[in-house]
């Protein structure tokens, strides 16, 4: 630190102190004002809960009894600011009591969409042979837990579907 | 803890000269409030490319999404109107400090030897920012946004010989669209930036090698120069002849901390309160979406060009118009970057610059009146009341034209709007759009869930669809 006649105005000891506190508190004011509101800015996306929304797949009518059915879902997606139509066919099963069995058209060992088997019974996965029976449950392969089922409501003879995907590959149902 | 950490750190970086260097740097004549300029500039800087960055995280430079990224950051992101707010204001904010700074600089006469490339390199930084704030204001893509760069490009297409093509490369092609939103967008964030940091660095690197000014009374002397018995002697004489010659006059001087890094950072802080109150208090809303077909939207600029724009209006003519629109602007750019040449006298006082100082008074008077004569004509024009737009952008929205028709546009199953205003009142459009079957039963018009602000403004809107009007 130079000193000196020319630095007469220089503060030191206690005021110079005085004044790096005051800088820092400024500068302090400054980041924290700036640094609550863009964190918060930054991770807003990640702070909202996903709408779920209860999407028509048809008349249950028009489902078959006790063979499963692939049915379209066509629902609109939000995807930040932009709407995208999207367009997933779920399998569903009605029973003789009419309740109807929705499952997730991805199979639950590593994501590819299955086939119904009508001579076998069976849910067959082409990519690695994964086989599942009419309740969803593993017969064959390397499938690690049954078929993910969807939320299903009746409104007016229409079958309501909510929409959602499960981790592939996982003992659990964990939703993504 | 911090004093131990700084310590193991300086035993291996040797950090003790780099902090006398960044903190010991004299200022001629001790600290003061009228040296603050220069850093609040550069801390408005740093508060633009900060804010910047974050508006990219959401922002798409398409025509497609633009306007609707910005919408998103406007409706839907946690703060986001905050941060866009301190983004424009802040670019209000960097004009006012710039132009401060520069005054500063003038008045002081800090531009004469040997600070003439210091102040070659700020006319350029100035340069710079007027490109941030061209680029920038396209970004949003609505329609002050679409038609002001139409404007300012089409400005640049009255350069002889080689202006059309200039607008074509400004443009991406024949019109303004994707091609120029993703080259703005690149010149914004990426060109620009580059150059500015580039030019800052050289404009602190020459601040360094000359050293601050200092007071006017002081001559154009180099840093490192001893004495001040004469300086004190140049202060108390009355006229120029007993002053002792420039070269001997030097000042006591002061470093840079704490007390003046203490008033830039007192006025940092400020400036950064005001900006931050700015985009609280006082929103700015998004006009419609760009519609290149609709020829009668009037653009304004921003209110550091509204000199510039009156002025245009006075310049009208194949003659008076380009030499507006480009002989001028060259001229005056010449004339800053050629100052120093100019003004040769090493004397700093303005008392002894008179003429300069004068022809700089006539200069910012000129400027001001511009602005208020500017501001008066915008009063005076018939503006669009925000409710009104607000309105129509949400009558396009819910895609009420698919079965209502104005002025022959739009579908023919509901009843045609054109003078909605003049049939129905007030009260009776807010109870029909709460429930269109309360006023008109048996009507198909679905129920749109709307908030009392949406119902307002489309009210105002439907109000002002009136005959004469």
């Amino acid at each position: 630190m130079k000193t000196g006649p020319e630095h007469t105005n220089t503060p030191s000891g206690s005021r110079r102190s005085f004044f790096t506190w005051l800088i820092v508190a400024a500068a302090g004011l400054i980041g924290i004002s700036l640094a609550v509101p863009l964190s918060g800015y930054v991770a807003s996306p990640a702070l909202k809960r996903r709408e779920r929304r209860w999407v028509d797949a048809g008349p249950v009518s028009d489902l078959p009894v006790g063979e499963p059915a692939q049915r379209d879902l066509i629902m609109t997606v939000t995807d930040g600011y932009m709407e995208v139509a999207a367009v997933k066919g779920i399998w569903a099963l009605r029973q003789a009591t009419n309740e109807v069995t929705v499952y997730s058209p991805i199979c639950t060992h590593l994501g590819c969409g299955y086939r119904w088997d009508g001579g076998a019974r069976k849910f067959k996965c082409p990519c690695h042979g994964s086989e599942f029976d009419l309740n969803g449950k593993v017969v064959g392969g390397p499938a690690p837990r049954p078929l993910d089922r969807l939320p299903v409501r009746i409104e007016n003879g229409h079958l309501l579907v909510q929409y959602k995907e499960f981790k592939s590959g996982t003992k659990q149902q964990i939703e993504i | 803890m911090l004093s131990r950490l700084y310590a193991w750190l300086d035993s291996r970086l040797k950090l003790e000269p780099v902090k006398e260097t960044l903190l010991d740097e004299p200022i001629p004549g001790g600290a003061s409030w009228i040296y603050v300029f220069g850093s609040a500039t550069l801390f408005v800087f740093f508060l633009q490319a900060i804010t910047g960055m974050f508006l990219a995280v959401y922002y798409a430079p398409t025509p497609d999404h633009a306007y609707d990224s910005i919408r998103y950051i406007e409706t839907q992101v946690l703060f986001g109107p905050f941060v866009r707010g301190l983004h424009h204001w802040g670019a209000s904010a960097m004009v006012v400090a710039i132009g401060l700074h520069m005054l500063q600089v003038f008045l002081y006469g800090a531009y004469k030897p040997p600070r003439e490339l210091m102040w070659m390199v700020g006319v350029l930084l100035l340069l710079l920012t007027m490109g941030f704030a061209f680029t920038g204001y396209l970004l949003p893509w609505d329609q002050n946004a679409y038609w002001a760069t139409q404007v300012g490009i089409n400005m640049v297409g009255s350069v002889p010989f080689v202006g059309t093509f200039l607008v074509r490369v400004m443009r991406g092609g024949d019109t303004l669209g994707a091609l120029t939103l993703s080259r703005f967008f690149a010149v914004h964030i990426l060109f620009l930036p580059a150059a500015i940091m580039a030019l800052i660095a050289l404009h602190m690197f020459i601040l360094r090698r000359v050293g601050p000014a200092g007071p006017w009374s002081g001559g154009c002397e180099r840093r490192g120069t001893q004495g001040d018995a004469s300086l004190r002697q140049g202060r108390r004489a009355a006229s120029a002849e007993e002053r002792p010659p420039i070269e001997r006059r030097v000042h006591r001087s002061e470093p840079f901390y704490p007390r003046q890094v203490f008033m830039d950072a007192v006025v940092m802080l400020g400036v950064f309160v005001v900006v931050a109150a700015l985009a609280l208090l006082v929103p700015f809303p998004l006009t419609d979406k760009a519609n290149p077909s609709d020829h009668n939207f009037i653009p304004v600029p921003e209110w550091y060009f509204l000199f510039y724009y009156q002025f245009l209006k006075y310049m009208d003519g194949p003659i008076l118009g380009p030499i507006a629109t480009w002989v001028i602007p060259m001229l005056f750019i010449a004339l800053l970057l050629a100052l120093p040449f100019l003004d040769r006298h090493p004397e700093r006082t303005p008392a002894s610059r008179r003429a300069v100082i004068g022809i700089g008074v006539v200069f910012l008077a000129g400027v001001f009146v511009l602005i208020g004569l500017s501001l008066r004509d915008l009063r005076a024009m018939k503006r669009t009341d925000p409710a009104v737009a607000a309105g129509r952008a949400l009558f396009e929205r819910l895609q009420c034209a698919s079965c209502h028709r104005i002025h022959g546009e739009g579908g023919a199953i509901g009843p045609d709007l054109s003078y909605v205003g003049d049939q129905r009142d007030r009260d009776w459009l807010i109870k029909h759009f709460r429930d269109p079957q309360s006023t008109s039963p048996g009507s198909i018009m679905p129920k749109f869930p709307l908030s009392e602000q949406e119902l307002n403004d489309l009210t105002a809107y439907m109000l002002s669809l009136r005959k004469g009007v």
